[in-house]
């Protein structure tokens, strides 16, 4: 069985919160966490996407994960909260400072590009508010075939009781959409309180209605699944990998310094090149 | 049940269960923001019925369940609930997350369907 992930905490300028949460994360069992950067552009000006900071800024010594001896393995992600399809560039070398991307996208248009065109890892399912759409099984089954998860959180569920009814409500229907597929449940927790252990998130996703089975992959086995996705973005259909041979090794994933000419991988836009 | 005893050795004690055992253990932590609260059983439970009222309404808070141990200076418990009502009650601990106006959360460290499980938690061993 492939370890626990909690691939959402979401960022906060406050250092030590931050560590509190990646330190609860490891307490509690999880053996990979991404930091979510949330992303919404605007209408008016250029978008500014946020910058990653290192882990190692954040962080001197990584906690070691409870039963595993192992110290945890940090990512970084950036969320898109999508309005219009422009807000997605798909060559944006920002992109490429993340490990993980996702969209949360907000209009069904959107849902079906996500789903179907975009070259993403994760679709975020709003659980703020009453779905804007209905999720048809052409885009979401076409989404499973890419390899792209959708996401659902809990924190929001811990916080309000209104926000309960929605992230209850929204999850039953994708799930009943895709069948309990390529769903992975994460906390966008703010605070180490809003952390729960892997396997409570297991029982709490039965409530959604996945099968004992997939509840467990939810947390485990999809997150390494979008893992793997996301690495095979920044190289040729996973097949060609480059790698900067002056930094040493390191097997904590930085962030990648923004102007950088050598640190261009061949995107799958230049698969046809490659391969010939 | 099946108990089958070695006639030799008294010390060993081998317990088949045949059916699903009908109970369920819970070993739960509550973790509070400000450390220096203290519940006291009665409150504990009280919080808890509270909890499964919010997430299933009268019929949930019918659940019956049982607060074997509390120790107040962990706010360590130890609960006991029908198996058919384990997914309800650790459900309604996951989502409970404020105790009076402050941030809480619930820390289920063991679950089991044996009572002596509890006794020790494999988690805690340091592997090297």
């Amino acid at each position: 069985m492939s370890v626990f992930m909690d691939l959402n905490l979401t960022f906060t300028e406050d250092k030590s919160v931050l560590q509190r949460m990646i330190e609860t994360a490891a307490q509690l069992g999880f053996s990979t966490v991404a930091i979510n950067y949330m992303f919404e552009p605007k209408a008016k000006k250029k978008p500014q996407i946020p910058a990653p900071t290192p882990i190692t800024e954040l962080m001197d010594q990584l906690p070691v994960v409870q039963g595993r001896s192992r110290p945890i393995r940090v990512l970084n992600r950036l969320t898109l909260v999508m309005s219009d399809s422009f807000h997605f560039r798909s060559t944006a070398p920002e992109y490429r400072c993340f490990d993980l991307l996702a969209v949360q996208p907000t209009t069904e248009k959107l849902f079906h590009a996500a789903c179907m065109v975009y070259d993403i890892d994760i679709i975020c399912v709003s659980v703020t508010e009453r779905l804007p759409f209905f999720f048809k099984r052409a885009p979401v089954n076409g989404a499973i075939d890419r390899g792209v998860v959708f996401e659902v959180s809990y924190s929001a569920a811990i916080r309000d009781s209104t926000m309960r009814r929605y992230t209850i409500a929204n999850a039953i229907s994708l799930i009943e959409c895709c069948k309990g597929k390529s769903v992975m449940v994460s906390s966008a927790a703010e605070k180490a309180l809003e952390l729960r252990g892997p396997y409570d998130v297991t029982n709490l996703s039965l409530l959604f209605g996945l099968s004992d089975k997939d509840c467990k992959e939810a947390v485990s086995s999809t997150c390494r699944s979008v893992l793997l996705h996301g690495e095979t973005r920044k190289t040729a259909s996973g097949i060609i990998y480059t790698v900067k041979s002056c930094s040493e090794a390191s097997d904590q994933q930085e962030a990648p310094p923004q102007s950088e000419t050598c640190e261009a991988p061949p995107s799958k836009k230049q698969k046809s090149s490659v391969t010939e | 049940m099946n108990v089958d005893e070695k006639d030799g050795s008294g010390v060993y004690q081998r317990v088949v269960l045949k059916n699903s055992s009908p109970y369920h253990y819970l070993k739960v932590c509550l973790v509070l923001e400000d450390e220096l609260t203290r519940l006291s059983a009665v409150e504990l439970k009280h919080f808890i019925i509270t909890g499964l009222k919010n997430l299933y309404g009268e019929v949930g808070a019918a659940l019956s369940f049982d607060l074997l141990k509390y120790d107040e200076d962990t706010l360590t418990a130890l609960l006991r609930v029908y198996s058919r009502g384990l997914v309800k009650l650790w459900s309604s601990l996951t989502l409970l997350g404020s105790y009076q106006n402050q941030a809480c959360a619930f820390r289920v460290l063991q679950v089991s369907p044996f009572l002596l499980a509890l006794t020790g938690n494999s988690r805690e061993l340091h592997l090297d």
